[in-house]
């Protein structure tokens, strides 16, 4: 698989896989509520680029997927301890907002 | 200079078609016809496997779709929004698009199959006008594929069509060769995407799975009837503790189980890819007038035809629940 898409799909995965947890970790409708608008975000920019290409050599992909491959590393830090719900969702912005930068670069989008 | 991925399905559709006219070129001109037959009787079985292969993934989408529904109904926190419902019916017909033109290469290869004998070129290339026709409607999809795969199919159409033009039936062998080595790159590289999607279904349930079994709104009665059914007893929980154990035990169940559908999923890939690759090499034998020793669908069918077995069961395909990306496709 495509890397960008491999990450995409991890971000996506991992939020699936951990929604009942974060939403039970959220103490406010302000923090639910952002945290329904990422795994939504989340879960469009993976199926944005189901079956889709990026270009091989598009130096703005390369990074993108480098920073989301990071931001993925620590968003799985973040779901096995389950801190501060508010430094979570932080980085589930983060994650999500990388992602929703790459999913903006697949062709045809 | 960026490499561009991506061209339209009118292409191949162009392509199958000239594969078709190639086919029955090669057949009318194959001097092994106990050979050709054989490998026309293969190409059937690989094609039609390939068909299903994509009906089931097919299925497996309008799963997801009702899936998402069911989703938004247990966690309000996950609604299922217009733009994911519009990705999945989008990701859904590529798929049915997937499964014409597999479907379109079975015919190919019946007709492939029943003139295997014939000596007469001019009825083969009526036939392939025939199924050109029938292949025409493919034109209306965009695709994911490297260009090294579209210079190769296009360089193949290229050969196909001057070769039917000329009679020649040597340049007309080297050139299906080529396609069907197109062929098996084209699906070896869109199956990590098919995967992908085979896995976000068994994510998907396995996550609902764990809502429910957390709730307490699974009903455990079914794993407990391996012990009570032998004497017409029903389970009737109402310890706490030992509902909460059969709760573990079913959590780990359903991890299991998710797990054993991915890896299903993604062998039967591996599976359809290895046959499309043992065709293409068994057409290369063909093309070469090179004796064909093995005369059997490949092995590796039997796997793919068993996970598209086991999909009616594991995604309730015949349910008449419909969601809005299958019902989306219901008009094509």
């Amino acid at each position: 698989m495509q890397e960008p898409l491999n990450q995409l799909e991890n971000t996506y995965f991992t939020l699936q896989g951990q929604i009942d947890m974060l939403s039970a970790a959220c103490q406010t409708q302000d923090q639910r509520n952002t945290l329904s608008t990422q795994y939504v975000q989340a879960r469009a920019n993976y199926w944005a680029c189901v079956n889709k290409a990026f270009h091989d050599d598009d130096p703005q992909v390369a990074s993108l997927t480098s920073q989301i491959a990071a931001a993925n590393t620590a968003l799985t830090g973040d779901v096995a301890q389950m801190g501060d719900i508010i430094k979570v969702l932080a980085d589930i912005t983060n994650v999500v907002t990388i992602g929703t930068q790459l999913a903006a670069k697949v062709i045809g989008a | 200079m960026q490499e561009l991925r991506h061209c339209g399905l009118r292409r191949r559709a162009s392509v199958a078609s000239s594969m078709v006219a190639l086919a029955l070129l090669l057949l009318a001109g194959c001097k092994t016809s106990d050979d050709a037959a054989a490998a026309a009787t293969q190409l059937t079985a690989t094609a039609n496997s390939l068909t299903s292969y994509y009906t089931a993934l097919d299925s497996l989408l309008s799963e997801t779709d009702q899936l998402y529904e069911v989703q938004g109904a247990i966690n309000p926190i996950t609604p299922y929004d217009a733009r994911t419902r519009a990705l999945v019916a989008d990701t859904k017909k590529e798929i049915e698009l997937r499964e014409k033109l597999a479907s379109a290469l079975t015919t190919l290869a019946q007709e492939y199959a029943k003139l295997s004998g014939s000596t007469a070129a001019a009825s083969a290339e009526s036939d392939a006008g025939n199924l050109e026709t029938a292949l025409a409607g493919l034109n209306q999809t965009r695709v994911s594929m490297s260009a090294g795969n579209v210079n190769l199919m296009k360089d193949a159409v290229d050969d196909i069509v001057k070769s039917i033009q000329e009679r020649k039936e040597r340049e007309a062998s080297v050139a299906i060769d080529k396609f069907t080595t197109a062929l098996d790159n084209w699906f070896k590289e869109e199956e990590p995407y098919y995967n992908s999607i085979g896995a976000n279904y068994a994510s998907l349930t396995q996550a609902l799975a764990h809502t429910l079994v957390s709730k307490g709104q699974v009903d455990a009665s079914s794993f407990l009837n391996v012990a009570l059914s032998p004497y017409g007893l029903t389970a009737q929980l109402s310890d706490p503790a030992l509902k909460a154990s059969i709760d573990n035990v079913l959590a780990a169940q359903i991890d299991q189980k998710a797990t054993a559908l991915a890896t299903a999923q993604a062998s039967a890939s591996a599976s359809m890819e290895k046959a499309l690759a043992e065709m293409a090499s068994r057409i290369h034998l063909v093309a070469k007038d090179k004796p064909m020793a093995i005369r059997t669908a490949p092995v590796t069918l039997a796997d793919v035809e068993n996970w598209i077995s086991l999909v009616p069961q594991i995604a309730g395909t015949a349910s008449p629940a419909a969601g809005s990306a299958s019902s989306s496709s219901k008009s094509k």
